[in-house]
């Protein structure tokens, strides 16, 4: 369910280093030589998206909270019922035991994630490895497999019955061993996504790393750092904002896990109702038929995933403007 | 209409991509420090290759099960050695099971369908809108930019749940479920599209050839099509890869609109399959859950060998401005 991390990483790194282009010609020159009218066509080329973001992000959005303000009754029909749908949503267990589910995954996921890919974008970005280039492909390689087929082919790998992991664990000494269990599953998940997403995250930080000054570079060789010392201090400041912004994406992705835990349900009992707050929304909405509730509960999934973000960006910018 | 014409550099597309490629391993030797400047002892380097071929390896585990599994018959698929092959080959067996009689009535080959019409249409016309709304927004300033301009950003903040459910509720109201428009219309909204044709509009289509086509009396649109769109290739390039992608790979969106089975996608179509299978124990499914998954890959992973180049530059946005 990280599908649109890619998007918003592009959107944030055109963001930090595309600025010089963004910023409109001072309109001087400009306004001169065409009319105010030349600028109201403007309007012609931008109407066909603006038309389509407005009715399939924007009023999809406010007509949820209309629905999770009303419930429907059998008897009765729909009535309006004020927070009560929130009430519920905020009181659920179920709810409640996916976030934190989510939150453990993120709070381990991620930071190994990261630490796999800059370990890996720094060799890269040294030249320690020879054919960088052929192995830099090979783990951009399943950011190109769909999400669903990721899955399929780890829960074959990773089958309890006939699995050949579970097999070779099995050969290993571990008998009746499933990896599967309650217990494994999340970490299982884990494996999976971080086999989805190490390496585009790789090419995200090692792209980050070229960006380096050679000239930066050779001046702290020429005061004798060591390699470790030039990693540290000269090359790992320069990609923290590169860091950051992947930290948060890959945070608002993992609270929206679905994909993974959706399909290794058809391969173990062990996805509950609501394993994640996605599959809980979807189990509510689709299965149990509560539009109104799984409409509050998309707000209220919504309205925490804005704030992280806003929050850690405004947080990063105040960070920003006292180091400069 | 136009009576003008315009001297474009005669630079051929081939051309083109040759000198960038030549730049970019120049820029890679520039930038380049030789790796004895680092005084890297030998050992950590072959400590450090070895842990990059494992890694490789544990990449490539996935891959290589379900290319060598999808040869097998369903006994073997689960009683033979994972990760080699185990005869009888049925790789042609299973290709011809998946795309002709599963169901008896080649459901497969309808889902391909589907995901290849959803993918074409939807991504055209993400890129349509995109170029459109990017070039408005590159190269007018009309009145409401700046805010339209920031309510399209800041929508990037909102996790995908929070908008295909809602979508699928007022699709409920409206009757759009079930009906490919349903799925085809929203997937035509590619906020990074706008983003990306907007930097790459103002980076590449200069403002002084707008000028002097419209000096020249050409309307505004004709100066779109003729003079900025053949400038904005490669970035339309990415957009339509980007979006053709993502909706080759949506899962969750298809899945809430489409109850019918004859509308799925590739994604949906082997959830189901899935689910299907485990539910009603049927095993022969199996071979054609791995076949289906490698049909599904494998357009992606060849579009992603052959133009790599739009993927990093759709990830890197960074890179398109060259």
């Amino acid at each position: 369910m990280q599908g649109n991390v890619a998007d918003r990483f592009a959107v944030a790194v055109a963001q930090g280093r595309g600025s010089p282009q963004v910023t409109v010609p001072s309109s001087g020159a400009r306004a001169k030589s065409f009319s105010r009218r030349r600028h109201g066509r403007g309007l012609w080329f931008v109407a066909p998206f603006t038309l389509m973001f407005v009715l399939f992000t924007l009023v999809p959005l406010v007509y949820a909270v209309y629905t999770s303000l009303f419930t429907s009754r059998l008897v009765g029909g729909t009535v309006f019922s004020g927070f009560s749908n929130y009430q519920a949503i905020l009181s659920s267990g179920q709810f409640w035991g996916g976030m934190v589910r989510v939150l453990i995954f993120a709070a381990i996921q991620i930071p190994v994630m990261l630490a796999i890919a800059l370990f890996f974008a720094t060799v890269f970005d040294i030249g320690m490895v020879r054919w960088g280039g052929f192995f830099r492909t090979v783990y951009f390689l399943p950011f190109a497999v769909p999400t669903v087929v990721s899955a399929i082919m780890w829960s074959f790998l990773l089958e309890p019955e006939f699995g050949p992991f579970t097999k070779l664990a099995e050969n290993l000494g571990f008998h009746g061993a499933n990896l599967l269990s309650p217990s494994l599953l999340l970490p299982m998940i884990i494996v999976i996504v971080i086999w989805e997403w190490t390496g585009y995250n790789m090419v995200i930080l090692y792209t980050a790393l070229r960006s380096v000054p050679r000239d930066t570079v050779e001046a702290a060789m020429v005061e004798g750092a060591t390699l470790s010392k030039i990693i540290l201090s000269v090359k790992l400041p320069m990609v923290r904002p590169a860091l950051v912004m992947l930290g948060l994406l890959n945070f608002i992705g993992a609270l929206q896990l679905f994909v993974e835990p959706s399909i290794l349900a058809s391969f173990t009992p062990n996805v509950s109702f609501g394993f994640t707050p996605t599959i809980f929304l979807y189990n509510t909405a689709i299965g149990n038929q509560q539009y109104d509730l799984a409409a509050a509960g998309a707000v209220v999934l919504g309205v925490v995933i804005t704030i992280i973000s806003v929050g850690s960006l405004m947080i990063r910018r105040k960070m920003r403007s006292v180091s400069l | 209409m136009s009576s003008w014409t315009w001297d474009l550099p005669k630079v051929t597309w081939i051309e083109k991509r040759r000198e960038a490629r030549r730049r970019r391993r120049e820029e890679l030797e520039r930038t380049t420090i030789p790796l004895r400047l680092y005084g890297v002892r030998r050992g950590t380097v072959v400590v450090v290759t070895v842990v990059s071929v494992l890694f490789a390896i544990f990449t490539l585990i996935p891959i290589a099960w379900i290319v060598i599994n999808s040869t097998k018959t369903q006994p073997r698929l689960f009683s033979s050695f994972g990760f080699w092959f185990a005869a009888p080959f049925h790789f042609i067996q299973n290709f011809k099971d998946l795309f002709k009689n599963v169901d008896g009535e080649g459901i497969f080959t309808h889902w391909f369908v589907n995901t290849a019409l959803y993918a074409v249409l939807g991504g055209g016309g993400a890129t349509a809108l995109s170029a459109l709304g990017g070039y408005a927004f590159a190269r007018f300033e009309f009145p409401g930019r700046k805010v339209l301009f920031f309510a399209v950003l800041a929508s990037l903040l909102i996790p995908v749940t929070a908008v295909s459910l809602p979508l699928y509720f007022v699709f409920a109201k409206v009757h759009l479920v079930n009906s490919i428009w349903g799925f085809i219309l929203p997937s035509m909204v590619s906020v990074v599209g706008v983003y990306l044709m907007r930097i790459f509009i103002e980076a590449s289509v200069p403002v002084e050839l707008i000028e002097a086509a419209r000096m020249d009396g050409a309307s505004e649109f004709m100066i779109f099509l003729r003079i900025a769109v053949p400038l904005m290739v490669p970035g339309l390039m990415t957009v339509l890869l980007l979006s053709v992608v993502g909706i080759w790979n949506n899962y969750f969106l298809p899945l809430l609109l489409f109850s019918k089975a004859s509308l799925y996608p590739l994604t949906v179509g082997l959830g189901f399959w899935g689910s299907h299978a485990s539910v009603s124990g049927d095993q022969l499914l199996y071979p054609l859950l791995v076949m289906g998954g490698l049909m599904t890959l494998l357009p992606l992973v060849l579009l992603f060998l052959f133009v790599q180049r739009y993927w990093r530059a759709g990830a890197l946005i960074g890179s398109i401005t060259g």
